[in-house]
């Protein structure tokens, strides 16, 4: 970052991030902590397990796809890799956990650099196409190589964490330790996004030609944002795999993959807080339209269509627009003239 | 043996062919893929084989012609509903994750009309042929006959008629045609349902081999994108040299490896076919 200018932007930028949204990050943060002590009912801290981690996949899933542009479908496949992982190595050969989740990244990393390499140096479909490609082909070999994987019967009795002596297995307590890792990777991801790396990507996903102009190697940009995406999902997949104890195959489909393209277009695509959002309400929203029995996911998937055809830009850009309308007026009050522009914050 | 297993990849070559022609029409028109295809197939084989030939008992011939036309129209319908607000969104994310929306809607809707319990045809195309020593099922010949047909109507359509030429001009550029006094919102919703009744003739090919279920569609859409990548991405013959590739090899891999890998054939084919001739086999290089 030897570029005067660059580093000007990069604090400009980085100063309005640290103003408000490191505000409401930190109140959402004690916010979730607290969570727990109003619910004793084991099935909703589960679904909060299950919310933090499919946070993680999709704020993984946001670098190649939200901010980059690139279809990826291949995060159940990712997830996949990293669950397996978690579950052979812990179930069978006795290793430790938190080992087992370093190794995620590795494997994350290699896949990124696999699939990206072939698919990302072309324009086009193609990711979507390798990563469809990827995700049917993890799911039929971890099925059929039943020695390894235990077929459809899966992988049981993975083993919880254990920190110093002190079991985190019960579903409160990996709660908090989930929540660890989702401030860690956000303040990860809002490293990079402000770094040179995710101006990159978002120039990437908004003129190609400029960046190539700019000398700027395309394709290795975009293998970067997809390794990032593929260390992301192998993460939350370990965790996945600790966090239910019982892997099997059926879980990984296509679909898991749909499931969390739908929770980053829902929240809002490029944007963290779009992330998160996303991730809870599409985790959140079919368990309570659970009332409607067996029409609940035909109603979800419509809910989110119109959604997707009226609100493009997702939640976050509602909320802006809500936060905006509130600071106009408050300044107005005040007398002051324009406002910030908020649409570079993402 | 090898004979046998030839002419079923043969089938199997042209429903892909089938699979990738029909995506590449409105890859073509629209610049969007497609991600409901598989779910166009299965609900055609559900209209096709529940309502008509074992709900009301109608004569499978007359069935075609009603599925055909009713599958038609809702291609329409879908073209006008959800492809073309999607077509002009600033991002290809929209339109992928509309497609793949209705995708699941139309899944959802499929269970709830005609139940989960997979079901199938009795006595449609069933039983073998017997030919010299070889033994070959009826439906792989009905399969390779109809596709045939098919494709060659397909091509006089593009090739003969003002509608087939207007809609190739449509999918070439849409400024020049409009210019030219072709409307292309109109030919890209004829494309769609074109493109939908292909899928209708897929999904009551499949009825035999693969019994009608909710996923039925699902493993032939894939390897669909695999044969259009092999063959050579938007290019309409290329569809059916790539869908003959993967096929006939996925076919003969039975011979050589465990029959368990023959799914996974048709993606490394894809993979492969990226990373040493990303434009396919009748690709030209662009750069």
């Amino acid at each position: 970052m030897s570029n005067v200018h660059d580093n000007v932007e990069n604090s400009l930028v980085k100063n309005e991030y640290t103003k408000s949204k490191y505000i409401v990050f930190l109140v959402l943060v004690i916010l979730a902590s607290v969570l727990p002590f109003f619910t004793t009912n084991t099935y909703y801290i589960m679904l909060f397990d299950q919310i933090l981690v499919n946070i993680i996949v999709v704020l993984g899933f946001n670098f190649i796809t939200g901010l980059t542009g690139q279809m990826n479908l291949g995060t159940a496949g990712t997830v996949a890799i990293g669950a397996y992982i978690t579950g052979l190595l812990t179930v069978r050969c006795n290793i430790s956990p938190w080992i087992a989740l370093l190794l995620a990244i590795p494997a994350g990393y290699l896949i990124g650099k696999g699939l990206g390499y072939p698919s990302l140096r072309l324009k086009g479909f193609y990711l979507a196409l390798t990563t469809i490609g990827f995700t049917v082909i993890v799911q039929l070999m971890v099925t059929n190589l039943s020695d390894l994987t235990g077929g459809t019967q899966g992988v049981q009795r993975i083993p919880g964490f254990n920190l110093f002596g002190i079991s985190i297995s019960t579903n409160e307590s990996f709660y908090y330790f989930l929540l660890v890792c989702v401030i860690i990777a956000v303040l990860i991801s809002i490293k990079i996004i402000y770094s040179k790396w995710g101006r990159a990507f978002k120039a990437i996903r908004d003129n190609i030609d400029a960046v190539e102009a700019c000398g700027i190697d395309v394709a290795d940009i975009k293998i970067k944002a997809f390794t990032l995406a593929s260390i992301y999902g192998c993460i939350g997949g370990a965790l996945f795999a600790n966090l239910s104890g019982y892997i099997n195959p059926g879980t990984f489909g296509i679909d898991m993959s749909f499931n969390f393209l739908i929770m980053l277009m829902v929240g809002g695509i490029g944007s963290i807080g779009g992330s998160i959002l996303g991730a809870i309400i599409v985790t959140m929203l079919p368990e309570s339209l659970r009332f409607l029995q067996d029409y609940y996911w035909l109603i979800f998937s419509i809910i989110v269509l119109i959604f997707v055809i009226f609100q493009p830009n997702g939640l976050v850009e509602l909320f802006n627009k809500i936060y905006k309308a509130v600071k106009s007026k408050l300044l107005k009050k005040k007398g002051g003239d324009d406002i910030v522009d908020h649409s570079k914050v993402k | 043996m090898l004979l046998q297993v030839l002419v079923s990849g043969i089938a199997m070559g042209f429903i892909y062919s089938l699979v990738g022609y029909e995506f590449t029409l409105i890859w073509n028109a629209a610049s969007l893929i497609n991600f409901a295809h598989d779910k166009f197939i299965m609900i055609s084989a559900y209209i096709f084989a529940g309502t008509f030939v074992i709900g009301l008992g109608t004569n499978p011939i007359v069935a075609v012609i009603i599925t055909l036309i009713i599958m038609g129209v809702f291609g329409a319908l879908v073209a006008v509903g959800i492809f073309n607000p999607l077509r002009n969104m600033p991002s290809d994310l929209y339109a992928v994750t509309g497609t793949l929306l209705l995708a699941r809607i139309l899944a959802e809707l499929t269970r709830l009309i005609w139940g989960p319990v997979p079901f199938t045809i009795q006595n449609f195309i069933t039983g073998v042929v017997h030919i010299g020593g070889i033994v070959i099922p009826q439906i792989n010949i009905a399969i390779i006959v109809v596709s045939v047909v098919f494709l060659i109507f397909l091509q006089l359509l593009f090739k003969k008629t003002k509608i087939g030429k207007a809609m190739r001009c449509v999918s070439q550029d849409k400024t020049a045609s409009s210019l030219m006094g072709i409307n292309v919102q109109r030919y890209i919703i004829f494309t769609i349902a074109l493109s939908t009744m292909i899928c209708t003739v897929i999904g009551i090919l499949i009825i035999p081999t693969f019994m009608v279920t909710t996923d039925m569609g699902s493993m032939i859409g894939l390897k669909g994108f695999a044969a259009s990548v092999v063959g050579g991405f938007g290019i309409l013959p290329g569809n059916i040299v790539g869908g003959m590739t993967v096929g006939i090899l996925e076919n003969l891999s039975i011979l050589v490896l465990p029959a368990i890998y023959k799914d996974v054939v048709a993606f490394v084919l894809l993979i492969l076919f990226l990373l040493i001739r990303p434009n396919g086999i009748l690709g030209k290089r662009k750069d």
